[in-house]
């Protein structure tokens, strides 16, 4: 199993970095634009926290983006959420189904391993990159407040990230399971599925009718302006995340261990 | 000699689509047994099956006495095998990819892949996707061989590999198989059967129609008959009573007649149309 988490690391290790070094590269060179926006952005503040529900949906209301926290928690919240969840879907959708896809899956399962060592091995793979993609994320982040002079926000940071991270392995699983349940890699379902989570939380914290129903979808509580300015995630948000991290696990190992794999 | 391989009515289906049915042979430890059969007769199936590869709805598989299901994870510890495709994946090394086999198999086969490596002239500073279907073949052989399996499966192994290439590879078969080793070479290339393996069994439309030693499928009671008589001239295969065919030819003015052993591609021809050409 070792032999298999240490060939998807390496062999993932490059995209990962490109997935990285481009989400967090943008969050740090939004970062850095807030110096020289900060007089426009002093003055667009007011009027972008009274837009009603589009304030809302960016979280504008919560906080003013005329902070370097409120910029950070708009901006780079929005580009590191849907980067984070377009990388974990583009990752984790090909992780099974590129083995049926590419021929390979014959020569992987003539090995003495389960499929069920195969899930675990290439799901710790997809998690470990999570962590790193995460880390370095972070890190640039780190750095963009730090060549401010700004005070780093930590534990606002760490749980903003935590909980980027819990988001990530939700969408990941989902896609995971699409993974195991085709012979062909569906990278464009999976992302697709992801920018509807994105857009469901968008439309719910436009719609005032749909507010309730925010708690269902993974974006509910990675809300940068709301984890930024101390407000609680909605209410069974994750537990409702937790839930679908079991079920869609459950469904891989039932799906692939079960299933004919394709010659 | 002991059952390596014992599989007792296996059948699969796809859907409404035949895989296999209801088929049944054994292959005994220390043997080269020719599994022959068309493309689409159900050899990789049944192949499939007994790897793990996908399920079969009835039937039982045991190989060296582990059921193929339960104990799929221990079987293939001492099972090589080597796909028809051959293909892994295209940006690792030669190098890295026999070393991955072999970790996974929590083994050092490094002397062994090194021999292996060496008599097939396998370059192994190369990556995979710079190699050709021949030398992808060869690194197949080295992961399937480096472990010293007890079983060796080969499914169309010879495609694509040269003729010296093919010999190493066989030469290397007959060692392994001195030294206990039991092999399968799934093949529709008949004379690959006929000069290396031991016994044979003959796929069609998903049944197995006829499992026997090589020398015994060539001389079984069918023969190929060559007549001329009465002005014209018949090709055909017959199986039955010698008796009957002389009385049958008795009633004809035979011109010319040649009676011998069929070869084994008459012998497949004549298995695999079912016969309609037996008299």
């Amino acid at each position: 199993m070792s032999a298999i988490i240490r060939r998807e690391l390496k062999l993932n290790l490059k995209s990962m970095l490109i997935w990285a070094f481009t989400v967090g590269g943008l969050g740090f060179i939004c970062i850095l634009m807030y110096t020289s926006m900060e007089g426009e952005v002093m003055e667009m503040a007011d009027s972008f926290s009274q837009m009603g529900a589009f304030s809302d949906a960016f979280g504008m209301s919560t906080l003013s983006i005329a902070t370097i926290t409120g910029f950070f928690a708009t901006e780079v919240g929005t580009v590191h959420g849907l980067g984070s969840a377009m990388f974990a879907a583009f990752f984790a959708s090909s992780m099974l189904s590129k083995e049926e896809d590419g021929h390979t899956g014959e020569f992987l399962f003539s090995l003495p391993v389960s499929r069920s060592k195969v899930i675990t091995a290439k799901g710790c793979a997809i998690l470990v990159h999570l962590i790193l993609f995460t880390v370095i994320c972070g890190l640039f982040y780190v750095m963009g407040f730090a060549a401010l002079g700004e005070e780093i926000p930590g534990k606002e940071m760490i749980r903003f990230l935590a909980c980027m991270f819990l988001m990530n392995t939700e969408i990941a699983t989902i896609s995971y399971l699409i993974s195991a349940t085709s012979s062909k890699t569906r990278m464009g379902l999976a992302l697709g599925v992801s920018l509807i989570i994105y857009t469901y939380d968008i439309m719910g914290r436009v719609i005032p009718s749909m507010k309730d129903y925010l708690f269902i979808g993974p974006f509910s509580y990675v809300n940068a302006s709301e984890i930024f300015a101390h407000i609680d995630a909605p209410k069974y948000s994750f537990l409702i995340a937790s839930m679908v991290i079991l079920l869609t696990i459950s469904g891989t190992f039932i799906t692939y261990t079960r299933k004919d794999l394709a010659s | 000699m002991e059952d390596v391989i014992r599989i007792q009515n296996l059948t699969k289906h796809y859907g409404k689509k035949r895989g296999v049915e209801d088929v049944s042979f054994e292959v005994r430890k220390g043997e080269i047994f020719g599994f022959i059969g068309p493309n689409g007769a159900g050899k990789s199936t049944t192949i499939r099956s007994m790897l793990g590869f996908i399920r079969y709805d009835s039937g039982s598989i045991k190989i060296l006495g582990m059921d193929a299901v339960k104990d799929h994870e221990n079987i293939l510890r001492d099972v090589g095998y080597m796909p028809s495709e051959a293909l892994f994946y295209p940006a690792m090394k030669v190098s890295d990819v026999i070393r991955y086999a072999a970790d996974a198999r929590k083994k050092d086969c490094s002397k062994e892949a090194e021999k292996l490596c060496e008599r097939l002239q396998v370059d192994t500073s190369k990556k995979i996707r710079e190699l050709s279907l021949g030398n992808r073949k060869k690194v197949s052989i080295v992961c399937a061989m480096q472990h010293r399996p007890e079983i060796f499966i080969f499914d169309e192994p010879t495609g694509g590999l040269d003729p010296l290439v093919q010999n190493t590879f066989f030469e290397l078969i007959k060692e392994y198989v001195n030294e206990g080793a039991t092999c399968i070479l799934s093949t529709h290339i008949l004379p690959e059967v006929r000069k290396h393996c031991d016994r044979a069994a003959i796929m069609r439309d998903g049944h197995l129609i006829k499992t026997d030693t090589v020398e015994s499928l060539i001389h079984s009671t069918a023969k190929s008959v060559k007549l001329t008589a009465d002005g014209k001239t018949e090709e055909y295969m017959f199986s039955g009573d010698i008796n009957d065919l002389i009385r049958e030819l008795s009633l004809k003015h035979v011109e010319n007649i040649c009676i011998e052993d069929p070869s084994l591609e008459d012998m497949f021809m004549h298995f695999y149309e079912g016969g309609k050409d037996n008299k």
